[in-house]
């Protein structure tokens, strides 16, 4: 027997039909589901809460997950379900389709390869959306502002990546040191927070008087030049005191980018600025020498080590609970009282680093904010949760952010 | 050559015997006849059982894992309505593009650039749109690279004489420095069309048009005409089909034209569906297209058992695994790796029950 037409017509239309009464019998199910809870009650529902993630593996990622689904999910009446890693925009819109179908009531995303359709997609599904560490860039921000279902974005802005990045050399020159290497990590791609931190690096290097990257020495300048040219040449830069030993960008880990790499290393700067990740990339090839890396990252078990190990000198890192006010302004937009600025649109707050150049500094902030016990804990962040509570008094308390004014 | 049926055992035992003398050795004869032929036809049957049991494994793996998806996603809670839409949307650029590849993998061919070509011709379309505006020539131009992507293919291994799948390898490392070629022409790390643009023509209207029109379209050329014969003589035995005066160059370059006809209305839809463009785009197309065929129960080897039916029963079966796995696994810690290896599976299991019922010494009829 061959497979007929008729045959293929035939299960086709079986499961045509299979699916489109399914369709039509669940759609009424939903309708008069969300027609109950909106009829409202005393119980307190748990909300369904998805999470849009490009990195499952490094060790910030994780934390911050484990802050979520440990912390938070047993404090507060919410399930959190998380995307499989997501490497491009058609992932993260297969992941909103399986998120909306499975009925997620908010998306929290961390994931930025496309913003614009994720934020379409949640605003036609009618589910909140909300960014974490991170920002829309300022015509995203006025495209989407006024969507009804777009919660907010808190994270570091583009002035506070810059002033990581400046801070940071800032730091190695007030060491003495004046033979840098520099890791570009996402330049190439054009990834606007390494930009603005390298840029910051920069221009920290060129406030001496000698010193010109492209012939700019100052911050707009700077960023222009390497918008252009969509990478950092060190022949480009000039000083007489200080020397840009090497340049490595992207995460190819390809036999060329091995190769930079070890010339990098070889060159033997006294430090290496990294605009992220550069322990996870360079900590075991600069291990057994003098060189220090500068890294903007996270306040992980792997960077405590090397902290202490003195192979990181200087970190800028997110804490493990920097996620608690978006979730909590999230949740409250799902029960019922989004935060709004005063002309009525989305918020966007800015939120910087906690920052450490040594190990005991850094043991400090691991235990003044960890999974168990974070610093955004449940009664910081109640008062934020459908309590009535402003814009305005939400805003201050996320621009409250340093371990001096979390901690004391 | 035929296989034995019932009215051959008759015949052959139906002989009359005149003398004693022959009598015994002829009833000798006649009893290991009849058992010989008795086990034949049994032979027979049980082939017949599994190839018919090996044709219909698709079409029952497609109505088992409907009614999985159905089950799992009501007793979930699922909003069906939007799950359903979600599948079409999911599985509809897979079907056009594995349709569009049938007339290569029915040769014997393979061609392991197929993402890559859609990938290219995404952003070229892309480009186009952006300097233009115009959904035609956005249109045109995604046919266009494409067909002409896939022609280089068949044309330089009919040049150079080398198997199809060598030179699809060779232009899928082209491809991908093209790709990155193309996304600096940008300034930027991705090509982007505009937002409403794509919003307006990413219907299910549209999709469903397109894929009519072209799977129609592969379905007359593949049963209907002599391409799609001329096919799958190739792919079963290409000796017979030189033999018989087929041009192998112009019939792989056919099979090559179509296929980027495929590729190329897949990567129009994939530019409507996905307005933001970057060098990963469309990076898992290649593998999910040759997985939705043998979920199909395409024959890798091509020839005459080949099914253009196989890239729809293949795309949509793999669509429902997908969002079935999808619910079920959803908040589970490593659920996308569970998810993957039930796919390797049942992969697996596809290939082993598709090969059971053509394990015979005769030829595929």
């Amino acid at each position: 027997m061959r497979i007929t037409r008729n045959a293929v017509a035939g299960t086709a239309a079986t499961v045509g039909m299979t699916l489109a009464l399914a369709a039509c019998s669940s759609s009424a199910g939903t309708e008069a589901s969300g027609s109950a809870a909106a009829d409202g009650g005393d119980a307190v529902e748990t909300v369904k809460m998805c999470a849009l993630v490009s990195d499952v593996t490094s060790s910030e990622a994780l934390a911050f997950r484990d802050y979520y689904t440990d912390y938070i999910a047993s404090e507060f009446p919410v399930e959190f379900v998380y995307s499989d890693e997501l490497t491009d925009a058609e992932a993260e819109k297969t992941a909103m389709e399986g998120f909306i179908a499975n009925n997620c009531q908010a998306v929290i995303s961390f994931a930025s390869a496309d913003r614009p359709t994720q934020l379409d997609m949640a605003e036609d599904a009618g589910i909140y959306y909300a960014v974490a560490t991170g920002a829309l860039s300022a015509e995203e921000y006025e495209t989407f502002k006024d969507y009804e279902y777009y919660v907010g974005a808190i994270g570091p802005d583009a002035m506070t990546e810059f002033q990581a990045g400046y801070d940071m050399a800032q730091y190695f020159i007030g060491e003495g040191d004046t033979s840098f290497g520099i890791f570009g990590g996402g330049i190439p791609y054009y990834l606007e927070m390494h930009i603005n931190r390298a840029a910051g690096m920069l221009t920290a290097l060129a406030e001496d008087g000698t010193t010109s990257y492209g012939g700019a020495t100052e911050m707009g300048d700077i960023l222009g030049k390497i918008y252009a040219d969509g990478t950092i040449k060190i022949q480009d830069f000039e000083s007489d005191v200080y020397e840009l030993t090497g340049y490595l960008e992207t995460w190819d880990f390809d036999a060329a980018w091995q190769a930079s790499m070890a010339e990098m290393i070889a060159a033997d700067p006294d430090a290496i600025l990294a605009v992220g990740t550069g322990n996870a990339i360079l900590g075991s090839a600069v291990d057994g020498t003098d060189i220090q890396i500068g890294d903007i990252d996270a306040y992980t078990e792997d960077n405590l080590v090397a902290m202490e190990n003195g192979t990181l000198g200087f970190l800028a890192g997110k804490f493990t609970s920097i996620n608690g006010p978006i979730f909590a302004a999230t949740l409250s937009a799902v029960q019922g009282e989004p935060y709004r600025t005063e002309d009525g649109s989305a918020f966007a707050l800015s939120q910087g680093y906690w920052t450490a150049t040594s190990a005991e500094e850094f043991q400090e902030i691991v235990d003044a904010d960890n999974v168990e016990s974070p610093v955004y804990d449940v009664d910081t962040l109640s008062p934020f949760v459908a309590t009535g509570a402003t814009y305005d008094e939400f805003a201050d308390f996320v621009g409250k952010y340093t371990f001096a004014d979390l901690v004391g | 050559m035929h296989d034995l049926n019932p009215t051959d055992v008759n015949k052959e035992t139906d002989v009359t015997v005149d003398t004693r003398d022959d009598a015994k050795t002829t009833a000798t004869s006649t009893t290991k006849a009849e058992t010989t032929t008795k086990a034949d036809a049994k032979a027979a049957s049980k082939a017949r059982r599994g190839k018919l049991f090996a044709d219909l494994a698709p079409l029952i793996g497609l109505a088992v894992l409907a009614i999985a998806f159905v089950l799992v996603g009501t007793s979930s809670g699922t909003n069906m309505g939007y799950a359903v839409e979600t599948l079409i949307n999911q599985s509809v650029i897979i079907i056009i593009i594995a349709t569009g590849a049938i007339f290569i993998f029915a040769m014997g061919s393979f061609d392991i650039s197929l993402g890559a070509s859609t990938l290219v011709a995404a952003m070229v379309a892309g480009l186009v749109h952006n300097a233009t505006g115009s959904l035609w020539l956005m249109l045109g131009a995604a046919i266009l690279t494409a067909v002409a992507t896939s022609l280089i293919s068949a044309t330089l291994a009919a040049v150079f004489n080398l198997p199809v799948f060598v030179t699809t390898v060779a232009m899928l490392s082209v491809l991908g420095a093209v790709a990155a070629a193309l996304v600096q022409t940008t300034g930027g790390a991705q090509i982007r069309i505009d937002r409403a643009f794509s919003r307006e023509y990413d219907t299910l209207a549209v999709k469903l048009i397109v894929a009519a029109v072209f799977l129609a379209l592969c379905v007359f050329l593949f049963n209907y005409t002599r391409l799609g014969r001329v096919e799958k003589l190739v792919g079963g035995n290409p000796m017979t089909a030189k033999l018989t005066g087929v041009s192998m160059k112009l019939t792989a370059i056919a099979a090559f034209g179509i296929a980027g006809l495929g590729v190329g209305l897949g990567a129009f839809l994939t530019v409507l569906r996905t307005p933001t463009l970057t060098v990963t785009s469309a990076s898992d197309i290649g593998m999910n297209i040759l997985v939705a065929m043998v979920f199909g129960g395409m024959v890798i080897s091509g020839g005459p058992r080949s099914r253009i039916y196989a890239a729809i029963i293949g795309g949509i079966s793999m669509a429902l695994l997908n969002q079935t796995m999808s619910i079920m696994l959803q908040g589970m810690a490593g659920g996308a790796g569970i998810a993957q290896m039930v796919r390797a599976v049942l992969f697996l299991a596809v290939v082993w029950l598709a090969a059971s019922g053509f394990r015979t010494k005769v030829l595929p009829r």
